[in-house]
């Protein structure tokens, strides 16, 4: 993969030099009526840091996502994403914030350009033509630039997908069970194109593969009934004692 | 390699959410198609269920009303679809990752409902009067292209908001015509009035001048409050 045109070197966006920390969640919570989606959860993550979110299907993991890339208010508590309070200056946040998803966010009767094209409009890149010629080369999708998304193949559709999220060049990267419906070779490609765009990034993944969110990261986060169970660097972290308790975590359920 | 961004402006995201709506139907035909063949079919049920009626009976006094069931019907099923594709593969979660005002996203799609809608009315107006006018309506006729513009507007306007609201829910074909339909009504009345008395004649001045203000301020009200509202709408 071209990592050379995909490296995080947006010197537009790096205005919180400063901050140490990409996240810091203070007292989070979420509530659909009665239900507590997140409750009170806490955490820091240092900058560049690869954060894997695990935890049994309705365990907030979606949630939480959607709450820190801005796309969900949080019902109390506060965000601060590289020092900014996604609350207040929410604008001000989704400028350095790229989502990957197991949803394209790519719209099927446009071509690859058109839907690279309108993304890097709306977010005001100064050239965006050449960006998006930059990006269609970086995910190897030059030839198909002029084909309709929806005559791709999942996987190549989960690489235009990459290219549309990291149009901005994000300081942080949202990643929600990118790999559900990859194949085998696909999640290998994958991989690849991650490994290539890691540099100075902050990435957050939410997966239920135990073994490649674990090979990823640098730090984990077990969530269950809306909690932190666990949150631990990589290095801290036994890998033993880790599966024992990622299973009687899943094994908690939802309720 | 370093990039470069500049905060674009409104209009420069507008122009770009709305060229993007314009570039997918006239690509598809999605909305247009499907549109016009239930305007055309429901001239037909008209034709059906109108030619039984003596010759006496004068179609002129019922034809603003009919003309404007039309326009509702059609324009909600548009409607429906108007917000569907940005559902399908997370798209709208696309649009709300951007740093913009959400006011934009209701402007541009609320332009582009305008637009589909008008080239619909362009084509099922005159077919209604070539069917269904068959006496002379009134020296006024003209004038119905008022109320059809100041009534498409609020349509478009309100329906954007409803159809984002209904957009998740499970019964939304039915649910947003149970909010649509009401909420409408002040607008529909008024440009049913206009509609009538330009067609039929009559006191023009005072009941179509009425009929239109009703119709206007109506229009700016509810696109006002739309637009306020959007924000909270869209990211609830």
């Amino acid at each position: 993969m071209r990592s050379d045109r995909l490296s995080a070197s947006n010197t537009q966006v790096d205005t919180q030099g400063a901050c140490r920390y990409a996240l810091r969640l203070k007292d989070v919570s979420k509530t659909f009526g009665n239900r507590h989606a997140v409750d009170h959860m806490d955490f820091d993550l240092p900058r560049g840091a690869f954060l894997s979110i695990f935890g049994p299907n309705g365990a907030g993991k979606t949630t939480l996502l959607r709450m820190l890339s801005t796309l969900s208010r949080p019902s109390a508590g506060s965000i601060e994403l590289l020092g900014i309070d996604i609350k207040e200056h929410p604008d001000q946040a989704r400028r350095h914030i790229g989502f990957i998803s197991h949803q394209s966010m790519l719209y099927g009767d446009l071509s690859a350009e058109e839907n690279l094209m309108i993304a890097a409009r709306l977010y005001g890149v100064v050239h965006p033509e050449q960006r998006v010629a930059d990006m269609l080369d970086a995910v190897e999708l030059s030839h198909r630039r002029l084909d309709l998304a929806r005559t791709f193949s999942r996987g190549m559709t989960q690489r235009l997908s990459i290219a549309r999220a990291l149009i901005n060049d994000p300081d942080i990267v949202f990643l929600d069970e990118p790999y559900s419906g990859l194949d085998p070779h696909a999640v290998e490609v994958f991989d690849e194109l991650i490994a290539s765009v890691r540099a100075d990034r902050t990435f957050v993944m939410v997966s239920h593969d135990l073994d490649k969110g674990l090979a990823a990261c640098t730090h984990a986060l077990v969530m269950a009934r809306g909690r932190r169970v666990y949150f631990s660097s990589r290095e801290d972290l036994d890998r033993d004692s880790f599966s024992d308790l990622y299973r009687r975590t899943v094994g908690m359920g939802v309720s | 390699m370093a990039i470069e961004i500049q905060t674009p402006s409104t209009w420069q995201q507008y122009r770009t959410l709305l060229g993007k709506d314009l570039r997918r139907e006239f690509r598809t035909r999605e909305m247009l198609t499907s549109m016009g063949m239930y305007a055309l079919l429901v001239l037909v049920v008209y034709g059906a269920a109108l030619s039984q009626t003596s010759h006496s009976f004068d179609i002129l006094q019922m034809s603003g009303g009919l003309l404007w069931a039309v326009i509702i019907f059609t324009s909600l099923l548009g409607l429906n679809r108007s917000f569907a594709h940005e559902k399908e593969n997370g798209c709208l979660d696309g649009l709300l990752l951007v740093p913009l005002d959400r006011s934009v996203i209701f402007l541009a799609k609320a332009t582009s409902n305008f637009l589909f809608m008008i080239v619909v009315e362009l084509i099922t107006v005159p077919l209604f009067a070539f069917f269904f006018l068959s006496t002379s309506p009134a020296d006024t006729w003209p004038l119905i292209i008022t109320p059809l513009l100041i009534g498409t507007v609020g349509i478009a306007g309100i329906g954007t908001l409803l159809s984002t609201i209904t957009v998740n829910t499970r019964g939304k074909d039915v649910l947003l015509a149970v909010l649509f339909i009401p909420l409408i009504f002040p607008l529909l009345y008024a440009c049913v009035s206009a509609t009538t008395v330009a067609l039929v004649g009559g006191d023009v001045e005072a009941i179509y001048m009425n009929a239109l203000l009703l119709a206007g301020g109506y229009d700016v009200v509810m696109l006002l409050l739309s637009w306020v509202l959007y924000d909270f709408v869209v990211s609830a």
